[in-house]
């Protein structure tokens, strides 16, 4: 009898462990005194973080504080994880700031935002790996690195992943370098929102909604302009749309490679654009973003006359709804999808308004009725495929001709 | 036999770890780094209290005070002091905290009376935290109390405390109280990048002790602890919110002013989010009617407007004070517990908006 059991036991045992064969991760905590050393820091001071897996209930925070390095011993090595967390919506926060450097560690699955930096002037993000360990989720926190009201920031060689909004991003700051970094299965692999002079150069955002997004919204604290994208790969963004509704991002069309919004002074140049299913690079206006919800909304049948984005974008007037001075040239484009999907509003449009494969560049074509020219200008990028909508006018004049906006 | 069975099973529930995300223990390790405090390491040392350092017996010169409308911290008690530097007093402030004068301290104690219908009863005292005016500026230090009650120590990193009671209503409420630690403190109570105490303006002075007739302003004016304090009637107010024979109107906006604006005005924590909650805010879209997130995340809960006008339900901002997670509610800190009857209280005066 005895040993009628244990056979059945051996069986179990095999049966249920086949399928894990890594040990299990064995979690420590620190957070008290690593959250008293980041209180009491002092000007100068190097923070090291030590080799394992550590686990977090609330946000450790570092506030007021100049010239600190915050350090672990690898992406790989040092994981912080706010998988516990029980109060504070962010992993790790630091604000009001100067001069503070962060490298090689990872942030896991805090509730809200991983990283948040803000009022900071000279932040540097290098090595830092920030994702939602189970993969994309609606329920993921929104951002994976989030440096917000800051001046000089630098992120380089960083890992996001998992972001129910954006992986890498940066929001209403001044002089700004993304560089060298990897976004995949976020909704927005890299997103500047309302930052002036911001370089995003030598990047890889792939399988995530959107790559690349330039946006400026209405409503914040400053407006953004002046953006460089170039050198990057911009492939696969294809991941289907997991945004929280209500945010501005969860209004991006799968497949879109890069979208500019309502921004100026934007130069895109020298990157590869690969397989995105929608479109390559779109360049649009908040009204086309207003419509597209309103669509959205009709065939939802929602009720309160709600809008998914700012329908009172009008009432500030300091905001341009019209992108300008954009310069698209030596880019390359490769696409091995024959058609635009059919899994959103905008490849279904560019399918039933001219079957051919997926636009490598579109312009809304809604006229500014305050600047006639808009110096959108497409350089040689190749043999393309351009796509004017005239979206102001019903499509009416839709067109792919892109020899009146060649370079001057 | 029987035991080589037992570490079998043992071994299968070790070995068979099928999520490695599973969480298994998490052992408390220390880093090994001393340094050395701000502010004294405990609270007797101070002299603020005479007598047993747990009945909160002020000395002369250390001063009992109420707030009109107390932020909501999971239903606990507190009982709020100042403590003025020797022949100093306060200015008057019309809009703001009142001006006080250099080596002030507020102090401030969080406490459960064991059984909530007997308040003065059984009381076990958590935390006390000061707010101490050094050199212009003010420092935020928390304090953490024995179980027996006789001494409070400073810990800058918080605690987390398991507490039981009995509520108003004879059910028993239990939590996982949280104090603090010193950044959580600036979380709520920075302005810029400054220190500022939140609860002592005079619009929240203005009133009495509860069970006593005199205003606070006025006693403090008499003390000669206020200078500059204009008629009473033309002092500005915040209504309790808790009080049901004020306007349904004030008191919304009481209780969004005491448990949100220390960080939705223009100038705290939240200003990124462009919603600004004071009671003297009056543009609509500032205070979320039609308002759509900014960076919400999850905290949208997939709603489009912070206040939509007679539908709680559609509103944001409803379904963010009303939640628990840690994701998504409102505010962010010192909640751990939903304020029923704050929500109740939005909920109505969103429902009845037009």
């Amino acid at each position: 009898m005895k040993k009628l059991q244990l056979g059945v036991l051996a069986l179990v045992i095999c049966s249920a462990c086949t399928e894990s064969s890594k040990e299990p991760i064995v979690w420590k905590s620190i957070e008290k005194d690593l959250q008293a050393q980041f209180i009491l820091a002092q000007d100068g001071d190097v923070i090291e973080l030590p080799e394992g897996n550590f686990m977090f209930t609330r946000t450790l925070s570092m506030d007021g504080k100049s010239n600190i390095t915050i350090c672990g011993k690898g992406m790989d090595k040092t994981i912080l994880s706010w998988k516990n967390q029980t109060e504070g919506a962010q992993g790790m926060q630091i604000s009001n700031g100067k001069n503070i450097v962060l490298e090689d560690f990872s942030v896991e699955d805090a509730k809200g935002d991983n990283l948040k930096v803000n009022d900071t002037d000279g932040i540097v993000l290098r090595r830092i790996r920030s994702v939602w360990a189970d993969g994309p989720k609606t329920e993921n926190g929104a951002y994976a690195l989030y440096p917000v009201l800051c001046k000089n920031v630098l992120m380089e060689e960083c890992i996001a992943m998992g972001s129910s909004d954006a992986g890498i991003y940066v929001g209403q700051s001044d002089s700004v370098i993304i560089r060298n970094n990897k976004a995949y299965w976020n909704v927005a692999g890299i997103e500047s929102e309302n930052s002036k002079w911001v370089e995003i150069y030598g990047n890889e955002a792939y399988d995530n909604t959107g790559g690349i997004l330039v946006f400026d919204l209405p409503g914040l604290t400053t407006y953004g302009h002046s953006t460089k994208v170039f050198k990057n790969t911009i492939r696969s963004n294809n991941h289907k749309n997991f945004a929280q509704k209500g945010n501005i991002v969860a209004s991006i069309p799968p497949g879109s490679g890069m979208m500019i919004l309502a921004t100026h002074d934007i130069e895109i140049y020298d990157n590869d654009f690969k397989d995105n299913t929608t479109v390559g690079i779109a360049i649009v206006s908040y009204e086309l973003v207003a419509a597209l919800n309103e669509g959205e909304q009709e065939r939802e049948g929602s009720i309160g006359g709600v809008q998914t984005v700012n329908n009172r974008y009008q009432e500030d007037s300091l905001y341009n709804v019209y992108p300008y001075n954009v310069t698209v040239y030596s880019n390359r484009f490769k696409n091995k999808h024959w058609f635009p999907t059919t899994q959103n509003d905008i490849g279904k449009l560019l399918i039933m308004k001219s079957a051919f494969s997926p636009p490598d560049i579109l312009f809304d074509g809604i006229a500014d009725p305050k600047r006639a020219e808009r110096n959108i200008c497409i350089g040689d990028n190749g043999k393309i495929t351009f796509i004017n909508l005239d979206a102001g006018n019903d499509f009416k004049n839709l067109s792919k001709d892109v020899t009146s906006f060649s370079c001057k | 036999m029987m035991r080589f069975k037992a570490l079998l099973l043992f071994l299968i529930v070790l070995g068979c770890q099928p999520n490695k995300r599973e969480i298994v223990v998490v052992e408390e390790v220390s880093l090994g780094v001393e340094s050395s405090l701000p502010g004294n390491s405990t609270l007797s040392s101070y002299n603020f209290f005479k007598g047993e350092l747990k009945n909160l017996e002020p000395m002369s010169g250390v001063v009992h005070y109420e707030l009109n409308s107390p932020l909501f911290t999971d239903y606990a008690y507190k009982k709020r002091f100042i403590k003025f530097p020797e022949n100093t007093a306060a200015n008057f402030s019309a809009d703001d905290v009142l001006d006080f004068p250099e080596g002030t301290v507020l102090i401030k104690n969080f406490y459960y009376p064991a059984d909530f219908r007997k308040p003065d009863e059984n009381i076990r005292i958590l935390e006390t935290r000061l707010l101490i005016l050094e050199n212009g500026t003010w420092q935020a230090l928390p304090y953490i109390w024995n179980d027996a009650q006789t001494e409070a120590y400073l810990d800058i990193s918080g605690k987390s405390i398991d507490i039981r009671w009995t509520h108003d209503d004879g059910t028993t409420k239990e939590v996982n109280y949280s104090v603090p630690n010193m950044n959580q403190c600036k979380g709520c109570h920075l302005r810029g990048d400054r220190v500022m105490p939140i609860g002592p303006t005079a619009r929240q002075l203005n009133g009495s002790i509860r069970g006593q007739r005199q205003n606070q302003l006025e006693q403090l004016a008499a003390l000669g602890l206020l200078h500059n304090l204009p008629p009473i009637n033309t002092v500005a107010r915040l209504v309790d919110y808790d009080n049901a024979t004020e306007q349904l109107d004030l008191r919304a906006r009481a209780w969004l002013e005491v448990n949100c604006a220390h960080c939705h005005r223009p100038d705290g924590p939240a200003k990124t989010s462009g919603l600004h909650l004071l009671a003297d805010v009056k543009n609509p879209f500032e205070l979320g009617v039609g308002k759509p997130p900014v960076a919400a995340g999850r905290g949208s809960g997939g709603l489009n407007y912070d206040i939509v006008p007679g539908k709680p339900d559609q509103s944001i901002l409803y379904y963010r004070i009303k939640s628990d997670d840690p994701g998504v509610m409102m505010p962010e800190l010192g909640k751990k517990l939903v304020h029923d009857e704050g929500v109740k209280l939005i909920e109505q005066w969103i429902r009845q908006m037009k």
